[in-house]
């Protein structure tokens, strides 16, 4: 089994991207709508600055992805319609604009209301911007409802994934599924 | 009436006591504070505040600096923080809404003064040494100074936010005092020609 994708599936590194991000953005969006109604504490504080670390790690992940993703082969895609297959092109290029809208707006909601970003207890990142009380508004909304727009793509992704597992019963879905002997 | 009347003996009986003169503070004066949150430093201007500057080179044992905070007006840039500021944990506005400031000895360094003070924060008074700068200017004086605290001597932040990971314990305080020339005071020499002249 190669590193890389082959016309039968997708690469053992794709599959870690695909999988792992999964798993890191739900838990992301999950502890961003349970933390924002917490009372005020050190607790509160800490849980927010591990939802700014790993949200700017989502940050270098999904570059490395694309840059990955423009190296690699592709699996030859199943047959279906064209309208399916625009559709799928288009949910995936959104997917991965909201993985970049998502940190960004976030970061700039930060930076708007005067907060520190701290990575990881390492480094201070800088801030996007001055504070600026109209901008923390706007990007605090941008953050929620980039959220909200990415669980519902996400929910359609997944969807049609399973469409094609149990409906047309082709390989859409195995392919990017982790291998019956591990990853490799 | 007769609070009128006691306040006017008690600012009468301070004037005398002090004898230096008294420095109006003057627009351009800044009180501020520079903390570390999460390894970041930020700063705090505290708007509200009534200083009392009264000072003289050659005579310190007349001389005072007498101020009253009110640090609900703290301002950090950051709402959060400014209303975290606010709470039990931190300097508890609703029971302890002013932090007080009043020299109690003056001493010279030659190249700058220091002040012994009573700086009370939180209901907590400790006595700190305060170094500063004062230099006479054209239109009265500046007055510089820089002291570094330490927020567990006043309470602030206690319980889960003692440790020093999320806000620092160190806090500089910043203060930048324009004043205005002293009123002349009774029995004071009449100004001279370049006092006149800058007194407008």
């Amino acid at each position: 089994m190669s590193l890389r994708s082959t016309t039968e599936a997708w690469s053992a590194l794709t599959r870690v991207f695909h999988w792992g991000m999964f798993a890191l953005y739900a838990g992301l969006i999950g502890v961003g709508y349970y933390m924002v109604d917490l009372p005020l504490s050190a607790a509160k504080m800490k849980i927010y600055a591990l939802h700014k670390s790993v949200g700017v790690a989502m940050l270098v992940l999904v570059t490395l992805r694309l840059c990955w993703r423009a190296m690699d082969r592709r699996p030859t895609s199943e047959p279906m319609s064209v309208w399916q297959q625009r559709a799928a092109v288009t949910a995936v290029l959104f997917l991965y604009g909201l993985m970049f809208a998502l940190p960004l707006s976030g970061w700039v909601y930060n930076s708007a209301a005067g907060f520190p970003l701290r990575w990881f207890n390492l480094i201070n990142l800088p801030a996007l911007m001055a504070p600026t009380p109209t901008w923390k508004l706007w990007a605090k909304s941008a953050h929620e409802i980039a959220s909200i727009v990415f669980m519902s793509l996400v929910a359609v992704h997944a969807l049609a994934a399973l469409k094609h597992h149990f409906w047309d019963k082709d390989k859409t879905l195995s392919r990017m599924l982790p291998r019956r002997k591990g990853w490799f | 009436m007769c609070r009128f009347v006691a306040s006017m003996l008690g600012c009468m009986a301070v004037t005398m006591a002090i004898g230096a003169p008294i420095y109006p503070v003057a627009t351009g004066s800044t009180l501020q504070f520079q903390g570390t949150q999460q390894g970041e430093k930020f700063v705090g201007a505290i708007r509200a505040y009534d200083a009392k500057i009264a000072f003289d080179p050659a005579d310190t044992a007349h001389s005072l600096f007498d101020v009253s905070m009110q640090l609900k007006s703290i301002d950090s840039k950051s709402l959060e923080r400014d209303q975290a500021m606010q709470t039990v944990d931190w300097f508890d506005t609703g029971h302890y809404p002013l932090a007080t400031f009043r020299t109690v000895a003056f001493r010279s360094l030659g190249t700058g003064w220091v002040a012994d003070a009573d700086l009370s924060i939180k209901g907590r008074t400790k006595r700190i040494a305060f170094p500063f700068q004062f230099q006479k200017s054209a239109t009265g004086a500046i007055l510089d100074a820089k002291v570094a605290l330490n927020r567990l001597d006043f309470g602030l932040g206690a319980g889960e936010w003692a440790d020093d990971s999320m806000v620092g314990h160190r806090v500089e305080v910043w203060v930048h005092l324009v004043l205005a020339a002293p009123a002349p005071s009774v029995g004071e020499k009449p100004p001279t020609k370049a006092g006149a002249k800058t007194a407008h």
